[in-house]
């Protein structure tokens, strides 16, 4: 009787330990698929880009683009224009969404958090071609009145197109880490009689800045990425800036030459192999950044743990006082020289002065004014935020009510999409969104799991770390043309269905694992020990214990992914798309997508009516997307709540 | 560090009080590297010199209207089905950018949009390019704005034609495609015609690879198109007239001759009282 029962018992431990190993190994999978991908994307870049017209270094140094006349390719003036235009959209992004970030995490009552949050995550969702219009017809027409410049379309437009973009991104992540950040620390400074502002400066940031440092490398690869709104608003001259800090000059990305060159260019072409090195470079360039950033967040992390053993100074500390003394007013001398060759003498002074008073000011006043300027300048970033979305909102919205019927909604598009509706475009956009996760979902959380649950820190996860990293800063543009080489033309796909849901399902599996992360990680460790004790496996743990407490911040993980994957153009532009009403039959033939019907019917088809059609359109996209945001919000307030420990 | 970025955005913003010009600069707007517009304006207006590298560069023909209706010193070049109100239509050499123009041959910036089969068509592809060079088709091509040429009498319904096609490529053909579909559909009562886009390369690349049925262009084959795909015939669709704008309150010009659209692209003129009428 007991030997039957531990025969029975070793059994069950033995089929236990094979079904932990078999689960294990399916979340192994998912994990090394990142890197899969990564590399074979590099892969059939490479292969397409072969044979270079020109050599490498003519490639990146020579300064003109123009690939069909002079027949030279320099993509240069396009790295330039790339960094350029990220740099600016960065400087109008971080400090607005940091300071969103520190005020709904810290600032404001429950109340306001529950609807400032998804507003701000809304913003994400808005699909970058609405972007662009609103860009092109708005904002270019402000900055040409307001400035008294020729034109509007120009590094300034892009960048502020590209910072607002950015801000969803920055802010939703950033607020995840302020969150993360345990409240003994918060509580511990308080109690020392810190106020919260310094609470905030010194102990709050400082303890999320890894998560924030990821949030702004997921910024700029959502800047660098984009490529509908900046080829609209930009201008596209491939030239460089001249002056170089002349704002107002148009400029040419990397991606907004993929995206306009692309589709028209004859396979096989010396500029056909010249496009797809431009997304090669792309990909190098992207992978720097990302390197940057990893290099940066460790020394970082590094500093924080290193308080307990004492740094040895090589340099005496009245030297190193002096070093910083020099430095500093090197940089002072540079800024005021700059200053004055751009802006000329009187703003120059002006401006000095101000900076002067406000440096010898900023001892005087006691640390309550401080914290009172600090928290306005805080507000006043969720305003701008807000207004910004307003005006958006508020320009979609008049322009596309008046087309919005339920005819609309449910006919397919007749007469070139200027009468009927957009049934079938919706549907296709719901077939791709819906593909995409189901793809994506498993795959991105499996690696999470596996990253967190079943490995220690070693090289293979710092390599999968790295590979969802560079896949996140990839621009959707090169996913459209890795899609294009491989599913369309290699694996003989054609514009299909599958092509385009495995396309953004690669493009959005590396928000869903760094959230799904990110939600593992602020699991305290103590809950899963508590549940090894009794007696649990692993996979027991994950399952009961691990999992549902992080559904929210996988739920948030899959927000933000479908709002990108549903307002994408760039990436089933040359994979899946196409402009007839018809519904696909199987997953081999194309359909028509909102983003780009909107897309076409607003440069393609000419007319008033195809422009208030396309304005309907872009208010039938917006509405999608907020309704699958809402649903996924309300779940996750739903977890919210009754999930505590 | 907030305080810094604030500083640099004022700059940025500060750099461009700097200079605000009196006289209206001319805003030269053109087509990308890749378009078969662009390629045509360059052989046959810039004969082959190079356009300036100040051009904004626009990737379809709608985004080209935009910029040029919004931007007073602006000029481009977009197909003539996009002409309206929005935007001023310039004479060439004294000749009106109209249909009839294009089809006397007086109006001198037109080229033809192509269709591509490998090899002869047969089934509903031939069906399709007969209903296209039919008088339903051609009207259809008259409705979009662009040029018909010589139709061949209405359409003859053929009895038991089944099977489906698909038709891929320029997304200037497209919509003289996609509606010729519609109505070729609506006649045979099924989805024998599926239309997608891509641009002139995927259409001529899909039809070679047999991906596509018919390959859309709005260009004619390279030479290394037809190294890869030597059994492409080709169908031509209709014209297209490219008719050069300015923005509608534009007071300096009406009329230019070839010689000074050229000199505008190549940039030699940067204002407009530049150009003596």
């Amino acid at each position: 009787m007991s030997s039957s029962t531990t025969k029975q018992g070793l059994f069950n431990f033995l089929g236990v330990r094979f079904k932990e190993g078999i689960i294990k190994t399916v979340f192994f999978i998912a994990a090394i698929l990142g890197i899969v991908i990564i590399f074979s994307m590099l892969f059939f870049l490479l292969k397409e880009a072969y044979p270079l017209p020109v050599d490498i270094w003519r490639f990146i140094s020579d300064s003109v683009w123009s690939p069909t006349e002079s027949l030279r390719f320099g993509a240069y003036p396009l790295i330039i224009g790339t960094l350029l235009v990220t740099l600016g959209a960065m400087v109008i992004a971080i400090p607005l969404s940091i300071g969103s970030a520190v005020f709904i995490s810290e600032i404001a009552s429950n109340r306001v958090r529950s609807i400032i949050k998804p507003v701000i995550e809304l913003l994400a969702g808005i699909p970058s071609v609405v972007y662009g219009f609103f860009g092109l017809i708005i904002l270019t027409t402000w900055i040409k009145d307001i400035f008294g410049v020729s034109t509007g379309e120009s590094w300034l437009a892009g960048s502020i197109i590209l910072g607002v973009m950015a801000i969803p991104t920055i802010t939703t992540v950033a607020e995840d880490a302020i969150k993360a950040v345990p409240r003994e620390y918060k509580e511990g400074s308080l109690a020392l009689g810190a106020n919260r502002w310094q609470t905030i400066s010194k102990v709050v940031l400082p303890s999320a800045l890894s998560g924030i440092t990821a949030a702004i490398i997921l910024g700029i690869g959502r800047a660098v990425g984009e490529t509908m709104a900046v080829l609209m608003v930009c201008g596209n001259a491939p030239i460089i800036p001249n002056p170089p800090w002349n704002v107002f000059s148009p400029i040419r990305t990397l991606t907004s030459t993929l995206g306009i060159e692309t589709a028209e260019v004859p396979l096989g072409s010396a500029h056909y192999h010249a496009l797809f090195g431009l997304a090669a470079l792309l990909l190098v360039i992207t992978l720097l950044i990302n390197l940057t950033a990893v290099y940066i967040l460790r020394r970082l992390q590094k500093k924080h743990h290193a308080d307990q053993y004492k740094k040895r100074n090589i340099i005496p500390v009245d030297i190193q006082f002096k070093l910083k003394k020099i430095t500093t007013s090197f940089i002072l001398t540079l800024t005021l020289i700059l200053l004055y060759l751009i802006t000329g003498f009187v703003v120059t002074i002006t401006l000095s002065i101000l900076a002067l008073l406000i440096f010898y000011l900023r001892k005087k006043i006691s640390t309550k004014k401080i914290e009172m300027i600090a928290f306005s300048t805080i507000t006043m970033c969720i305003l701008i935020v807000t207004m910004i979305i307003g005006v958006i909102l508020a320009y979609i919205i008049i322009n596309g009510a008046g087309s919005l019927t339920w005819e609309f909604l449910t006919q397919p598009s007749k007469n070139l999409g200027r009468e009927g509706g957009v049934s079938t475009a919706l549907l296709g956009t719901l077939y791709l969104v819906a593909g995409a996760i189901a793809i994506a979902l498993p795959v991105g959380v499996g690696a999470a799991v596996y990253l967190t649950e079943y490995t220690r820190e070693n090289t293979l996860t710092k390599i999968i770390r790295t590979a969802a990293d560079l896949l996140n800063g990839t621009p959707s543009i090169v996913f459209g043309l890795f899609g294009f080489a491989f599913f369309v033309l290699y694996l003989g796909f054609g514009f299909s269905l599958i092509a385009g849901q495995i396309t953004l399902a690669f493009m959005i599996i590396p928000t869903i694992f760094r959230t799904t992360e990110e939600a593992l990680q602020s699991i305290p460790p103590g809950i899963r020990e508590g549940s090894y004790a009794l007696g649990a496996t692993r996979w027991q743990t994950i399952k009961r214990v691990v999992l549902p407490p992080a559904t929210p911040g996988i739920i948030t993980g899959a927000i933000l992914s479908i709002g990108r994957a549903a307002g994408e153009t760039a990436p089933i532009m040359f994979t899946a798309v196409t402009f007839s009403a018809f519904l696909p039959s199987s997953v081999f033939e194309p359909v028509n997508a909102l983003p780009y019907h909107l897309y076409i019917i607003a440069t393609n088809v000419p007319g008033e009516r195809a422009q208030a059609v396309g304005s309907g359109t872009a208010l039938v996209l917006l509405m999608l997307v907020i309704g699958l945001y809402l649903v996924a919000i309300m779940i996750r307030n739903h977890y919210q709540k009754t999930m505590r420990w | 560090m907030s305080i810094l970025m604030l500083i640099t955005l004022g700059l940025m913003v500060l750099t461009g009080c700097v200079s605000t010009e009196d006289k209206l600069s001319i805003v030269v707007v053109g087509r990308d590297s890749a378009s078969g517009t662009r390629e045509f304006f360059w052989e046959h207006v810039m004969k082959k010199e190079n356009f300036t590298s100040n051009i904004l560069e626009k990737n379809s023909n709608g985004a080209v209207h935009q910029t040029v209706s919004m931007t007073k010193g602006a000029i481009g070049y977009i197909g003539l089905g996009y002409l309206d109100k929005k935007v001023k239509a310039l004479k060439i050499n004294g000749v009106e950018p109209t249909v009839d123009n294009v089809i006397s041959g007086a109006y001198p910036i037109s080229r033809n949009l192509n269709m591509f089969t490998n090899g002869e068509p047969t089934g509903v592809a031939l069906e399709f390019l007969k209903y296209i060079d039919s008088d339903e088709g051609q009207k259809i091509v008259r409705e979009e704005g662009f040029v018909p040429k010589t139709s061949t009498g209405p359409y003859i319904k053929v009895e038991g034609l089944s099977g489906s096609i698909n038709v891929a490529g320029s997304t200037t053909v497209l919509p003289i495609a996609s509606k010729a579909a519609e109505a070729f559909n609506q006649l045979y009562e099924g989805n024998l015609v599926t239309v997608t886009g891509g641009g002139s390369s995927v259409g001529v690349q899909s039809v070679g690879e047999g991906s596509a049925d018919i390959g859309m262009a709005s260009r004619e084959l390279k030479s290394s198109e037809i190294e890869r795909y030597p059994n492409l015939v080709k169908h031509v669709v209709c014209s297209d007239g490219i008719a050069v704008i300015v923005h509608p309150d534009n007071k300096y010009v009406d009329d230019l001759t070839l010689d000074q659209l050229k000199e505008i692209y190549k940039g030699t003129y940067t204002k407009w009282d530049e150009i003596k009428q």
